[in-house]
């Protein structure tokens, strides 16, 4: 009972700091006011991302159409599609509709964009439930359990993207589920919800169909059992396994009826419908106002139609060695500098392989995908972004391989201090993410900017470091309640400490429980 | 419930025979399927002439041509620089215009070899005890490479150098194994085979050596080890002497293949003096380039795979110290690079790493069937992941031939091993063809333009040709009705020896190209010239 009071308060804890972290700006935008620098580049629709996805949304809500009207296609550049005479969205269509009640909800109390981005914070603290829970159905102790899913809220680059409109933390969430389904329940009746968060998966973001092919794969062997007798083999297959599937019928049908409705075509994906990089003043496609010299890219940016894009294309092996040296070594994005406590979490893959567990292979092979993935991906940085993005989803399966790390050396005290040091630095580089911005360009384009501009430009976290130095912050408690009492700095550390504070008192917990209750000792 | 269960049964007696017949048949099976996917691959790279893009290749198949046919053949053709093996082997077939002209005869020893290292990898696995599973997936790493398959259907000299030293460290690891005197002499023969291929076989006759002694060494002691030592290196070496033999006969200097004007080493001094040597003396850049290319030959996944493979095998308790100590020949290809780089032996140009182009980036490639071998032993060791390990490769190998990511196709294509010489063998074959008359012509230089033009050996004066090149190189108008050179490029043979001769006066420029120019002799000056071989056999 105690435990429980603890954890709840614990979680509790975590969602007032998420809020305290959310980016927004009070008001609800209107087509008028849309494309001003408050609610754009200066605000919390700082990117295409967030701006593509958003867009969707307020042209659902407010327009009930799927083709964007021109304020919001203006908006939603340079992230913009264009098909059949008609702006639509590139983007997977479900985070726009996970996200309605937010907005909805948000708008009548005059913050449409702050409920928007506080449905994609509890998804993030739900992925936080989850990490614990899955951590402990396999074995890891329940203290280190919730510290793994802190971690990967708070010292991973996870954190930014809680607290902004992005489809990393529903992916993550849809993985977990899936992944604590299998675990939970190990009937035929479970992989009805299995497909049917599959199907989901899909119109969040199209790689989705990679990310959860492990699991799919993994239940998929439900279907079959080997059974090996005295003289003979039987294989058996569960016909009734099939009718599951339907779980994953009414999201897919959506999916082909969206793409229906915005592309003219069931089966185009949005990434491959042709895309606008800027509009003139008549609302025609036009050229963005950087230097293209390529006249096949010119003429498909002035006439959308010409473009020949395809799905194979967005994933090349020959990028994979920069792919993985920018998601892992890089300063601009890579492991090492943002989140190197997840280094510590991939030691727990060595503890289950001992563990003889079955579901470690699942475990890897969802980090695995992820990896590959995305270092074959033509733009590993994820463009203007705030730490290896793409890697999120990985990050929560790390993190519960990391709970099984800190069950296993919770008596020792040299690793707990070195884990310590390394989370504090951890927590402290996320947390300056979270309350700054996600607009960090990659270093080849800030070279390229120190070139235009003849000043020195910072990349990596030191741009929101010194974004904060600036009195610069996006989180919505920050710019409405204390601006005026307390300077972005004072609020970081406010922030950051009382994380800090949480994970002491969870590492103490950690370490004294082993010392008085030696019976929940890991094995 | 269970009317909606489909039960097959299998007896176990059935089962095993299956599993028997698969397994004592896997040398078919393999052979067909190896057979099968090169002759393919070949058929392809034919039909779509980037068979023949190397520059080089296009070399090895004159070099081959050039022993049998024109105006002096015979076996000094082959030589010096470029070890002979590849063209000797030419020499069976290369007589056919076909043979010669589709690359074919070239392409069949590296199908031979693609095939017989297919095997190998299985075999090698095998005496290590690996799994079968691991066994088959070391051959699908070594086949699942469009780099592997491409360089596979040309006339180059890599998967020669790859079956010959896969060949003399498996034979080495069955030795250690099972003492038998015949697999340590096998092991030696193929070994000096690749030592007559490429010198990245004199590197691994150098390992192996030791690597004799210090097995011997600890079964039975100095005495014994010293006497294996010399038979081992007596047959292994066999190669290295003769061809010290062959330059000192026939170029009057033994080292004449390593500072000749044609050697590496010369065209690394040209380079370094252009300051593109950039990996001479600097261990970091040559350790960075060299990955690279490994990096891009082999879709990085893979090389990580067999990197770690690597690690569990020279850490694995269960594998006797012998079978690593042998298998650790398996880097060789990966120490020689990287030393030939830093000494300034080799040059290798990787797009964005050193250099705006490709160039000798198929390097990498040999190190192909030491990551199949490591990763086919991971895949055994770890074992509880190995459907994993297998699902991975399989994901990043199928997005490599969906993008048709092959970089030594590039280098082919559009790298410094590529000349489009096109403009002057159409040239040649549309005015020359008909005409009596010979061309002079580098054959060091324009080797590409020879081949491509379609024209018999027999048609072109060149550096080989003995006495006629020392003629027409004298009086052109007497001997050359057509003179193919880079005009004012003194590193072009031709033009560093006839620009000044008095007969090059009475040549008119009839084409200039890009890669090169034709001179045509002028009509009134035909009548002086010789146009049939008239020096008879030259000694």
């Amino acid at each position: 009972m105690k435990n429980n009071i603890i954890t709840i308060t614990l979680f509790i804890l975590c969602f007032f700091i998420l809020l305290l972290s959310l980016r927004g700006i009070a008001g609800n935008p209107t087509l008028a006011t849309i494309n001003d620098a408050k609610w754009t580049t200066d605000g919390p629709l700082e990117l295409s991302p967030d701006r593509g996805r958003f867009a969707l949304t307020y042209s659902i809500v407010e327009e009930n159409s799927f083709f964007f009207s021109l304020p919001i296609a203006r908006f939603a550049t340079p992230d913009l599609g264009y098909k059949n005479g008609h702006y639509v969205s590139l983007f997977a269509p479900f985070v726009s509709y996970v996200i309605i009640p937010g907005y909805i909800l948000g708008k009548l109390f005059g913050l449409a964009q702050v409920g928007s981005f506080a449905v994609i914070a509890f998804i993030a603290l739900l992925n936080v439930v989850l990490i614990r829970l899955i951590s402990m159905r396999l074995g890891a102790n329940k203290i280190a359990a919730t510290l793994a899913g802190l971690v990967f809220l708070f010292a991973t680059p996870a954190y930014a993207y809680a607290v902004s409109l992005y489809q990393h933390h529903i992916s993550t969430f849809l993985i977990l589920l899936t992944l604590y389904i299998l675990l939970r329940w190990k009937n035929l009746k479970s992989l009805f919800f299995v497909w049917l968060l599959f199907g989901i998966s899909l119109p969040i973001d199209n790689p989705n169909l990679f990310l959860m092919a492990p699991l799919v794969i993994y239940a998929s062997g439900r279907f079959f059992s080997i059974n090996k007798m005295k003289e003979k083999i039987n294989f058996s297959f569960h016909f009734l396994g099939v009718l599951t599937f339907l779980g994953g019928v009414l999201p897919l049908l959506f999916f082909l009826w969206f793409n229906q409705m915005s592309y003219g075509n069931p089966l185009q994906l949005g990434g491959t419908v042709a895309s606008v990089k800027a509009i003139d003043a008549n609302g025609k496609p036009t050229l963005p106002q950087v230097a293209i010299t390529d006249k096949k890219t010119i003429d498909g940016l002035l006439d959308p139609a010409k473009q020949n894009k395809s799905v194979i294309q967005f994933f090349q092996s020959r990028n994979l060695i920069n792919g993985l040296y920018e998601l892992f070594i890089s300063q601009d994005r890579g492991m090492l500098y943002f989140t190197p406590v997840m280094f510590i979490g991939m030691f727990g893959g060595i503890l289950l392989y001992r563990k003889k567990s079955s579901i470690l292979v699942v475990l890897v092979g969802i980090i695995g995908m992820n990896v590959l993935l995305y270092a074959m991906w033509g733009d590993p940085y994820g463009g203007w972004a705030f730490g290896s993005r793409y890697l999120i989803p990985a990050y929560a399966i790390i993190a519960i391989l990391l709970s099984f790390v800190l069950s296993a050396f919770r008596k020792n005290i040299w690793f707990l201090l070195f884990f310590s040091l390394v989370v504090t630095y951890s927590i402290s580089v996320n947390t300056v993410g979270a309350i700054t911005s996600n607009s960090n360009p990659p270093k080849s384009e800030v070279l390229a900017l120190e070139k235009l501009y003849h000043t020195p430009e910072t990349y990596s976290f030191d741009r929101n470091i010194q974004l904060l130095s600036h009195n610069t912050s996006k989180s919505f408690i920050w710019q409405t309640y204390f601006k005026s009492a307390i300077s972005a700095v004072t609020y970081y550390w406010i922030l950051v400490t009382s994380i800090l504070l949480i994970f002491v008192g969870q590492i103490i917990s950690l370490r004294i429980h082993t010392t008085y209750k030696p019976e929940d000792r890991y094995e | 419930m269970n009317r909606f269960i489909l039960s097959i049964s299998f007896s176990k007696t059935t089962s095993r025979r299956l599993y028997a017949f698969f397994y004592n048949n896997i040398f078919y099976f393999l052979l067909a399927g190896l057979t099968t996917i090169s002759v393919f691959c070949f058929l392809v790279y034919l039909q779509n002439g980037l068979g023949l893009s190397y520059n080089d290749a296009r070399s090895h198949l004159d070099i081959g041509r050039r022993v049998v046919e024109g105006l002096k053949p015979g076996l000094a053709q082959l030589g010096s620089v470029w070890l002979p093996l590849p063209h000797l082997l030419m020499v069976l077939t290369v007589w056919n215009d076909f043979m010669w002209h589709s690359g074919l005869s070239g392409a069949l020893q590296s199908m031979i070899s693609f095939v017989a290292t297919g095997l190998l990898v299985y075999y090698f696995l095998k005496e290590l005890q690996v799994s079968m599973l691991g066994r088959l997936t070391g051959v699908f790493v070594f086949v699942a490479n469009l780099n592997m398959l491409y360089l596979q259907s040309t006339a180059m000299t890599e998967l020669l150098l790859i079956a010959t030293s896969t060949a003399g460290v498996y034979e080495l690891l069955k030795w250690q194994r099972n003492n038998r005197l015949f697999n340590l002499l096998l092991s030696s023969f193929f070994i000096m085979l690749s030592t007559l291929n490429r010198y990245d076989g004199w590197f691994l006759f150098g390992w192996a050596s030791v690597i004799v002694v210090i097995v011997m060494w600890k079964k039975v002691g100095w005495r014994a080890a010293e006497g294996v030592f010399f038979l081992f290196t007596t047959l292994g070496a066999l190669g290295i002497v003769l061809w010290f033999l062959w330059n000192q006969l026939i170029f009057h200097d033994a080292l004449y293949f390593i500072f000749g004007p044609y050697s590496a080493h010369a065209q690394q001094q040209q380079l370094a003096q252009a300051g593109v040597l950039a990996t001479k003396k600097d261990l970091l850049l040559s350790i960075k380039v060299y990955m690279y290319a490994l990096a891009y030959n082999e879709y990085t996944f893979p090389l990580i795979l067999g990197l770690t493979g690597a690690i569990v095998l020279f850490f694995d308790k269960k594998l006797p110290l012998n079978s690593k100590i042998v298998s650790s020949a398996l880097f060789a290809p990966l120490i020689f690079n990287i030393l030939a780089l830093f000494f300034g032996f080799s040059v290798l140009f990787v797009q964005g790493i050193s250099g705006d182009t490709w160039f000798n980036v198929r390097y990498g490639i040999l190190m192909s069937p030491s990551l199949a071998i490591f990763i086919g032993y991971l895949v055994y060791r770890w074992h509880k992941l190995r459907y994993l390990i297998i699902g991975l490769l399989f994901f990043v190998t199928a997005f490599a031939f969906l993008n048709q990511d092959a970089v030594t196709i590039d280098d082919a294509r559009v790298g410094s091993s590529q000349v489009n010489v096109s403009e002057v063998a159409n040239w040649l074959n549309k005015n020359a063809k008909d005409k009596p008359g010979f061309v002079l012509i580098a054959a060091a230089s324009h080797d590409a333009v020879i081949f491509s033009s379609g024209l018999p050996m027999s048609k072109f004066i060149h550096e080989g040709t003995g006495e006629y090149w020392v003629s027409a190189t004298t009086s052109p108008d007497r001997w050359a009705r057509w003179i193919v050179m880079r005009t004012n490029d003194m590193n072009d043979q031709t033009f560093k020896l006839v620009h000044n001769t008095p007969g090059f006066k009475k040549y008119t420029l009839v084409g200039h190209y890009p890669f090169a120019d034709i001179y045509e002799l002028k009509p009134q000056y035909i009548s002086q010239l010789h146009t049939t071989p008239v020096f008879g056999h030259q000694k």
